[in-house]
């Protein structure tokens, strides 16, 4: 594995695609940026002070994929031929997803494009409602896919499928693991709760699920073995992605929900 | 303002702290520090050492929430918090420090934030003692605690 954008003696340089055969480009690329629920709010129903926000940062991260050149160094000049954002207002984790879509028939990749179209769009939502919330935090920009060039696909999600079946949990008192098509939800206990049930982890299927929130969780866990009735005894605290939760606060597939005692730090 | 939050099984130098915090800074006129130690008798006499869990990750995030929600309630320049885990004898354990322009809200803000610390912030102790280990509960005058700023 070399770096191309370095010459023999180390130099930055740009890479000469003039030989480079044209073929199909497109990238996919991710990030978030995470506010205060009551900023979530004012945003979905419009209510900032400078106006459309969404619109706008579509916008800019547009103009920002067609700028990347100007921006990054050692990247060429593309003529992009689609360039698309999407946003997803998520009041579960308190964010905005904000995804990015770059294609081109050309000779290097478009993943800078899309990079850069996120990081983009995120800041101007920063932007828009840092009058509301200055503590936003713009994390998680990654890419997801890219298709087409000499250095071949790559899919982030493929690649995690991949680790995740070469690590496989043992089962935990009979229980299957379910790596298959559908994302589980996994199950993580912690300090004495952990040592009471004598059990780390396990997962759910989804399907088991009557009810898709933690007290549904709760429910299933119990059906499948007597040894959950201690999620009921006492105070038992719950997550649900790292976040504090309620019986209430839904799960869908892929989550990882938490159990754990009290907290007693300090 | 400025957050350095550590979670680490090493013990911590709160000079150093107090470096990072205070570095090429002109505007801090108060800094309030809080170390929590081991004591040897708790729920217990005889605690020998006792053994920190946390849930990484999620214990980062709720440290720098709580600093966040500090920096909204009082003017200041930084927060540092290192929390200690694994099995650790009876050394510091804790270290709480808080940067200002005035020392006020330096030292509500440090209040404060070793009460949100206590009672939300995911970490788990057990202790070792002479008699047998078992893990600490929580306690209702930790939650009193840390409800005055809610009615404050």
């Amino acid at each position: 594995m070399t770096l191309t954008h370095l010459n023999a003696r180390g130099e930055a340089h740009m890479v000469d695609v003039a030989d480079k055969p044209e073929s199909r480009r497109e990238a996919r690329a991710r990030g978030r940026i995470r506010m205060q629920p009551a900023t979530l709010a004012l945003l979905a129903e419009g209510g900032l002070p400078k106006g459309d926000v969404l619109a706008t940062a579509r916008i800019a991260g547009i103009q920002a994929a067609k700028r990347t050149h100007e921006l990054i160094p050692l990247c060429h000049a593309l003529a992009l031929s689609k360039v698309t954002l999407d946003f997803e207002l998520d009041s579960t984790q308190g964010c905005v997803w904000v995804e990015a879509f770059c294609r081109l028939n050309g000779r290097t990749g478009v993943e800078m494009e899309a990079l850069t179209a996120v990081s983009v769009a995120c800041l101007t939502l920063y932007d828009m409602c840092k009058a509301v919330d200055k503590a936003m935090i713009i994390d998680g920009v990654q890419l997801e896919e890219k298709r087409g060039g000499r250095s071949g696909d790559f899919s982030r999600q493929a690649q995690q499928t991949q680790e995740a079946a070469a690590d496989v949990q043992p089962a935990v008192r009979g229980e299957n693991p379910l790596h298959g098509e559908t994302p589980v939800v996994s199950v993580r206990f912690l300090a004495e709760l952990r040592e009471r049930l004598g059990t780390e982890q396990t997962e759910l299927d989804p399907a088991q699920l009557a009810v898709a929130d933690i007290a549904g969780v709760k429910r299933a866990l119990m059906a499948a073995d007597p040894r959950y009735a201690l999620l009921e005894e006492g105070r038992v605290l719950a997550a649900c992605n790292q976040i504090m939760a309620t019986d209430a606060t839904p799960v869908a597939p892929g989550d990882e929900v938490a159990f754990f005692p009290p907290v007693t730090g300090g | 303002m400025q957050i350095d939050i550590r979670v680490q099984q090493a013990a911590f130098d709160a000079v150093a702290m107090q470096q990072r915090l205070t570095a090429r800074r002109r505007d801090i006129g108060a800094l309030v520090s809080f170390t929590g130690l081991v004591r040897d008798i708790n729920e217990r006499p005889d605690v020998e050492a006792l053994t920190l869990e946390h849930f990484p990750g999620m214990t980062e995030q709720a440290l720098e929430a709580i600093a966040r929600d500090a920096g909204a309630r009082w003017p200041l320049t930084g927060v540092g918090v290192v929390h200690r885990v694994g099995r650790l004898p009876g050394d510091p354990i804790v270290l709480v420090m808080v940067t200002s322009a005035h020392r006020r809200a330096a030292f509500e803000a440090c209040d404060f934030i070793m009460d949100r610390l206590k009672t939300r912030a995911p970490f788990w102790k057990k202790e070792h003692t002479a008699s047998g280990d078992y893990w600490v509960s929580e306690r209702q005058s930790d939650h009193d605690d840390a409800g005055r700023w809610e009615r404050a």
